[in-house]
């Protein structure tokens, strides 16, 4: 269930001014892998979708069911009446939401003081939050863990942070996407020319005013592909949650999902069901935001 | 509208060398002041100090009779225009126009006549819902100057506006942005590192260099009596040529050297410069404008003889380049570089020094390449100047501003 996003652009075959037959049969291998390489990636979330539909005895024949002859949303019934799916759902929904809103405030305005303000101790700060993002995450677990759970005796904090506390994940998810979104919006803010502040501020508007006015607008694709980011990493993250939550009304869908694989066996038609509803609210908020990717939005603004 | 002073005002980027040196100009009310200079003389920097977008280091900035050193930009109420237009691209040319009245809170009715007003001016009316990517150069230029107009501010201020535009269309908006300006009255400061645009367009210019003023007045003025060697060749296309002479006293007379050939200094000017006579017996920059090197046929006076190195026709007359024996100026810190024109080239030069005169001739007189001509020089028509200081030799009638290049 993971969401493909596309980050490079699609390769574009050369405009064929004289085709030759060399040029076409070469054109022609580049096509064919490109479709190898899409079923490869669509296969599995197809097989996904297909078991959901299919009725117990379907998805465990031998002679495996390539589409489902007997679609049946029994498997959905039964996910969605597992015990704490709501639980689970209402759970991610606080996390991403959480993780969504507070990483695109703190990282743009890292971001802008990054871009635009000199300050001491700038250039190790960039430095560092491209170290960050190196360390792998499963070094970082254990270290992490006890820290958490260090928190859970501090008083005044340990309601909100700590193991088994939501705010203890988020606190965990927002330091591995901060990073990245920090990264990404100082590349949009450098990408505005400082003259348009500039003569905002003249025009009238206050330095404040003038990040709001102008500087916001225009680095919008940059906070829509952060808050994508956010949003895939937040809700699509399993080790740190299944680690940090322990209690059942308390976990995210994706240690819910994990509960369908038990020591008596896994039950794959509710748990495909449950990955396939899992992986809807991904696709709906990438279809919502996606048309607001819109590069080149700065062009005009200054002799081009 | 209010003046602009600026009272010895310095700039001092990160501890070490200053952008801006004791700058003291005041910009009168309504008056088109431009400041000149090559790249890196401090001029968009002291213009970016009047705006509020540069801390003063030093010394103070008045807009009218407020000091203006600690206000933020939007206080100051005054309208910058940029190099690069700075219009903002999410919004609409109409809103791009009214974003600083916007700002200003005037009221929405206001706020439409007056943006309605200056687009039908300005020949934007039909573009007012465009976006500036979908603009040309030209009228995005136009959106910019309207967006300071529109402002109606206390001041102009504009940071080589016209750079980014093509020739042609940098020649007209020259003369529509000076249009504009008298129209409105409007005090400006306007930028640019291009001296014919300076001389064309300013009321009075104020050339600079490493964040010296070096001289500042009427155009005309600037390039009759440059204030010393940097303006004189700065000022002017093409520019003042410029040699070292001698100067020697013989019975009472004042003689000038240009290499092999002397003349008399007559005796009016050495009493309208009363200092050259102190330059007797010592090395003298000297400076002719090309309009000035003439042919010297019928001239009874003072010939500088030399060859024909190369002829630019320009249709209504002719550069011609011609080779004459003088001596080079030594000291390049002086002058403006980039206006001097090549030393003698290879393989041409026998001359053991040779210096390249720029001449104006008249477009009829036949001139081939390798030609010996002689040129005439009326005496009157030159330009002194110190050799050490590079500064102009007063003149007993009204000394000019004067400023030492060097230091």
């Amino acid at each position: 269930m993971s969401a493909v996003t596309q980050i490079a652009p699609t390769p574009v075959a050369p405009v064929v001014t004289r085709p030759t037959r060399r040029r076409r049969v070469r054109k022609a291998a580049w096509n064919l892998l490109g479709v190898i390489v899409f079923l490869v990636m669509v296969f599995p979330v197809y097989w996904m979708i297909a078991t959901a539909f299919k009725p117990g005895h379907d998805i465990l024949s031998y002679t495996p069911q390539w589409i489902p002859t007997h679609p049946t949303l029994s498997n959905f019934h039964d996910a969605t009446h597992m015990p704490f799916f709501w639980d689970a759902a209402k759970n991610s929904l606080i996390v991403v939401s959480i993780v969504v809103a507070l990483s695109l405030v703190l990282a743009f305005l890292a971001a802008l003081a990054l871009a635009k303000f000199r300050f001491y101790g700038r250039r190790p700060f960039i430095v560092l939050i491209l170290g960050v993002q190196m360390v792998p995450l499963a070094a970082l677990i254990i270290p992490l863990y006890i820290m958490m759970s260090r928190l859970n005796d501090v008083k005044g904090v340990n309601h909100v942070l700590g193991v088994d506390k939501l705010g203890g994940v988020i606190a965990m998810y927002l330091t591995f996407v901060l990073p990245f979104a920090v990264w990404t919006l100082r590349g949009f803010l450098l990408g505005v020319p400082k003259e348009l502040e500039e003569s905002a501020m003249v025009d009238g508007t206050t330095r404040f005013g003038a990040f709001v006015r102008i500087l916001l607008p225009l680095v919008g694709p940059g906070l829509v592909a952060t808050s994508i980011f956010a949003f895939i990493q937040a809700w699509n993250e399993f080790i740190i949650a299944y680690v940090f939550l322990h209690t059942p009304q308390k976990q995210t869908l994706m240690v819910w999902l994990a509960s369908f694989t038990t020591l008596r066996g896994t039950d794959w038609g509710p748990l495909m069901a449950g990955a396939t509803l899992c992986s809807l609210p991904v696709i709906v908020f990438f279809l919502l935001v996606q048309r607001r990717i819109a590069f080149g939005l700065t062009a005009g603004a200054v002799k081009g | 509208m209010a003046e602009i002073q600026f009272i010895h005002v310095s700039k001092v980027y990160g501890g070490d060398t200053p952008a801006v040196r004791d700058l003291n100009l005041e910009v009168n009310e309504g008056e088109f002041v431009v400041l000149v200079g090559p790249s890196g003389c401090g001029k968009t920097t002291a213009l970016r100090m009047v705006a509020g977008l540069e801390e003063i280091t030093e010394g103070e900035i008045r807009i009218g009779d407020r000091v203006i050193n600690d206000l933020p930009p939007r206080e100051r109420d005054i309208a910058m225009v940029f190099q690069n237009y700075a219009l903002y691209p999410h919004k609409s040319v109409y809103e791009n126009l009214a974003f600083g009245l916007r700002m200003r809170k005037v009221p929405k009715a206001e706020q439409k006549r007056r943006v309605e007003e200056i687009a039908r001016v300005l020949g934007l009316g039909e573009m007012l819902n465009r976006r500036p990517a979908q603009l040309s150069g030209g009228q995005r230029q136009r959106v910019a100057m309207g967006r300071a107009i529109v402002r109606e501010p206390k001041a102009f201020l504009m940071d080589e506006p016209l750079s980014n535009l093509d020739a042609k269309l940098r020649v007209q908006m020259r003369a529509e942005i000076a249009r504009i300006q008298q129209a409105l009255k409007v005090t400006t400061v306007y930028v640019t590192h291009d001296q014919v645009e300076a001389m064309t367009m300013g009321d009075r210019v104020a050339v600079m260099r490493d964040g010296k003023l070096q001289q500042v007045d009427t155009p005309q003025r600037l390039y009759d009596a440059p204030a010393n060697l940097f303006v004189a060749s700065f000022v002017g296309s093409p520019p003042m040529n410029l040699f070292e002479a001698g100067v020697r006293r013989d019975n009472g007379r004042l003689l000038c050297r240009v290499g092999d050939s002397q003349f008399e200094l007559p005796a009016d000017l050495a009493a309208a410069r009363p200092a050259l006579g102190e330059y007797a017996g010592r090395r003298i920059a000297v400076g002719i404008r090309p309009e000035d090197v003439r042919e010297a046929s019928g001239w009874d006076g003072a010939r500088l003889r030399g060859r024909i190195l190369l002829v630019e026709s320009l249709g209504s007359e002719q550069l011609v380049h011609i080779e004459v024996a003088a001596a080079p100026l030594e000291r390049s810190d002086l002058v403006d570089i980039a206006a001097q024109p090549p030393g003698p080239s290879l393989g041409v030069g026998e001359l053991e020094q040779a210096v390249t005169l720029l001449g104006r001739f008249d477009r009829h007189l036949l001139l081939s390449l390798g030609e010996a001509v002689e040129v005439a020089i009326d005496p009157r028509l030159l330009h002194f100047f110190d050799l050490e200081t590079g500064v102009a030799v007063p003149s007993a009638v009204d000394a000019p501003v004067a400023a030492g290049v060097a230091g």
